[in-house]
């Protein structure tokens, strides 16, 4: 049996404690089908089999609990190994180029990988916890990307509560497309950089 | 214009490969909304608790109960998956997805199927003038 049907299995049998455990660990960076448990648990809100402001509550706090880690670990933990890898290898300069990059934009980064493209959010809340990126920040705009997240995911299940293995199907494609689509943007931004400075110093 | 760089080349080597593996689940998205959209049934999985089969392919939960001899559900509602349901019935899961899809099959309209086909002689004609 895949682990999909292990894990949807138990959320049918016991509810909330395993909607917890499974958005806690898959926030620090285990994948688990998340996507396709919460369309799962829209739909048996809607079955009258869990109530709606207990499972947006359990998993919007187990979001945030789980970033919170990532990011923690990686900020002090993470931190100081960085530190030490770049003295050796030279990339000070560069690290501390990523750390103001991470600052100036990571409020939108944090914000949009909660709920859009949520395949990069473990990423980054270590990013952002190797940037040390302010944590009151970061906290703000974990708590704001994670309640939408939930919210729309489980609305999604609620509203095609007879589809669900369907929605999760399609909306599990369509996340890795997201990913996709920002990783082209960056590269392709950064291709047309290059050669605009070319132009310029030719 | 000075010519691209070693650096320059993998940033264009990964640029192709994002484009492609972005592509592709493009399409798996597309294909997977057109499948879905001409499928109504979902197959049934392990995951599935009775009350959510009977919704997902719109016959009565009491249907899916009987056919596999359970006593109707009463009170609150049922969680067992029928992973569960197989276990505790010493059956396979596959037996009782077969099982299951047989009684939705038999629960839908047109049913009853026609009977068995009569022998040509004793059929009386049809379509001529007595």
């Amino acid at each position: 049996m895949s682990i999909t049907d292990q894990v949807l299995s138990a959320l049918l049998v016991y509810g909330l404690p395993v909607l917890f455990g499974v958005i806690l660990v898959c926030s620090v960076g285990i994948p688990f089908p998340i996507s396709l448990m919460l369309v799962a648990a829209g739909s048996f809100v809607e079955q009258g089999e869990m109530k709606l402001w207990q499972v947006i509550a359990v998993a919007s706090v187990a979001a945030i609990l789980g970033d919170q880690i990532g990011y923690g670990l990686s900020r002090w933990g993470g931190r100081r190994l960085i530190n030490r890898l770049s003295r050796k290898i030279g990339v000070e300069e560069n690290i501390k180029q990523a750390e103001a990059l991470t600052k100036r934009w990571g409020g939108s980064g944090i914000f949009f990988s909660r709920w859009l493209i949520t395949a990069l959010g473990p990423w980054v809340n270590v990013a952002s916890g190797i940037a040390v990126y302010p944590w009151r920040r970061f906290v703000l705009w974990d708590v704001v990307g994670e309640v939408i997240w939930v919210g729309l995911y489980v609305g999604i299940g609620y509203v095609f509560s007879n589809r669900v293995q369907a929605i999760g199907e399609i909306l599990g494609n369509l996340s890795w497309v997201m990913v996709g689509l920002i990783v082209t943007a960056i590269l392709g931004w950064q291709l047309v950089r290059y050669v605009r400075m070319n132009e310029q110093a030719g | 214009m000075k010519r691209f760089g070693l650096q320059q080349w993998l940033v264009v080597l990964a640029l192709v490969l994002v484009v492609s593996f972005t592509g592709l689940f493009a399409i798996r998205t597309v294909r997977r909304a057109i499948y879905w959209h001409h499928h109504k049934d979902e197959p049934i999985r392990p995951w599935m608790s009775l009350g959510y089969i009977a919704r997902s392919h719109g016959v009565p939960a009491s249907v899916l109960y009987q056919a596999l001899n359970l006593p109707p559900k009463t009170g609150g509602p049922d969680r067992r998956p029928i992973r569960e349901i197989a276990r505790e019935q010493n059956r396979s899961v596959d037996e009782v997805i077969v099982i299951l899809q047989d009684a939705i099959v038999r629960a839908r309209p047109p049913y009853p199927p026609p009977g068995p086909p009569t022998h040509p002689e004793s059929e009386p004609s049809k379509g001529r003038s007595p």
